[in-house]
């Protein structure tokens, strides 16, 4: 398994075992083997249109006394700030949302750093923490992190973030 | 039919179940007709009514809460019309729709919406909801009770006439504290225990 492979695992098995009642995703293509793994063998997991839809259902979870996840791209924050601000922090509903990053180092596509690059000052800017993770790190602190912040937004009853880098260099790649 | 005389009948038959309101003046005519605590009002989450009653409806299928009514209007389920879809696919048997359709975005000065042109009952249909239209306080009554009587997911049609009631006040309480109100009494109704 490679080392992209193990982080990916490692998420699947994080999110496993925070004990999610349900999951939303909206695809990527480079976390669909976590959506992947997550369907195989994992809570209820399913797709949703956009992201603001995956804040409304999710969201929805606490205020019958459970709880779940988003895994998304991160383009997608723009659909999803105004049901994340009106809904989620507004009413004090934990979720997680974890979100592969695409604007930055290793992105072919030259559009869509124009929203990827501003996702981290868009969120602190509303209030909405963000943890990231990249290349500098192994598959155990993946995991941790990814652990660690659903027991932060159930602790803070607020949506947190984490985001995925998944870029290596040339020698961490061969 | 007025959207308050609709809503008469909405609090009338829910009484027992959660409800969830669209922003603006839906909620705030809701409150006015009767502030309960198993009323979830969205002040100002556009187009998210019927996700955050889809949410809640799969937290409480295969429990002893047998539906959840969320009551949307044609202009915000229009901002999010993929959550008919998303609704029809995953098809929890608590959802319960009640579609209050003028035509218009009566909060905002009555804008025309879509749905002037638009079937928005047939949208839902096409999704795989079990769709009813009634135009009438009777109709209502009695195709709601029916609804009430059988797995969802449905929806509930219902043409109202534009505009809002005068005098009705504003909603200003603090969602937190309207949010811990709802769960409070949902999460002891799901504790009393699955059917």
């Amino acid at each position: 398994m490679s080392l992209p492979e193990r982080r990916r695992a490692g998420v699947v098995a994080a999110l496993r075992e925070m004990e999610c009642d349900f999951i939303a995703y909206v695809p990527s293509n480079t976390i669909a083997d976590i959506i992947t793994g997550l369907e195989k063998d994992g809570p209820t997991t399913f797709p949703v249109s956009r992201e603001e839809e995956a804040v409304g259902i999710i969201g929805a979870l606490p205020l019958a006394g459970k709880f779940g996840a988003i895994v998304m791209q991160d383009n997608g924050f723009g659909n999803a700030l105004t049901a994340l601000t009106t809904f989620a922090v507004a009413y004090h509903l934990p979720l997680l949302i974890v979100a592969n990053t695409r604007g930055g180092l290793g992105e072919y596509n030259s559009m869509i750093h124009a929203i990827s690059e501003n996702v981290p000052a868009m969120l602190g800017a509303s209030g909405i923490p963000v943890f990231s993770l990249d290349r500098r790190t192994g598959p155990e602190d993946w995991k941790g992190t990814v652990a660690e912040a659903g027991k932060h937004a159930r602790m803070t009853h607020r949506p947190v973030v984490v985001l995925m880098e998944f870029f290596e260099t040339a020698e961490e790649a061969a | 039919m007025k959207r308050i005389d609709a809503l008469r009948v909405i609090t009338e038959l829910g009484a027992d179940l959660p409800v969830v309101a669209t922003c603006a003046a839906t909620s705030r005519e809701l409150a006015a007709v009767e502030d309960r605590d198993n009323h979830l009002y969205l002040l100002d989450s556009m187009g998210l009514t019927t996700s955050v009653g889809t949410g809640l409806a799969l937290a409480c299928d295969g429990t002893a809460v047998s539906h959840v009514i969320t009551i949307d209007g044609d202009g915000s389920l229009l901002m999010n019309l993929g959550a008919l879809a998303t609704g029809g696919y995953l098809a929890p048997a608590p959802m319960l729709v009640v579609l209050l359709d003028n035509g218009v975005y009566a909060s905002t000065g009555n804008i025309p919406t879509q749905a002037g042109r638009i079937d928005l009952g047939a949208v839902a249909a096409a999704c795989g909801l079990n769709v009813v239209a009634t135009d009438t306080a009777d109709g209502l009554r009695t195709e709601l009770a029916t609804m009430l009587g059988a797995p969802g997911p449905h929806l509930l049609h219902v043409r109202i006439e534009r505009g809002n009631e005068p005098g009705t006040p504003l909603l200003l309480d603090d969602p937190v504290v309207l949010g811990h109100r709802f769960r409070s009494w949902l999460t002891a109704r799901l504790e009393g225990g699955a059917r």
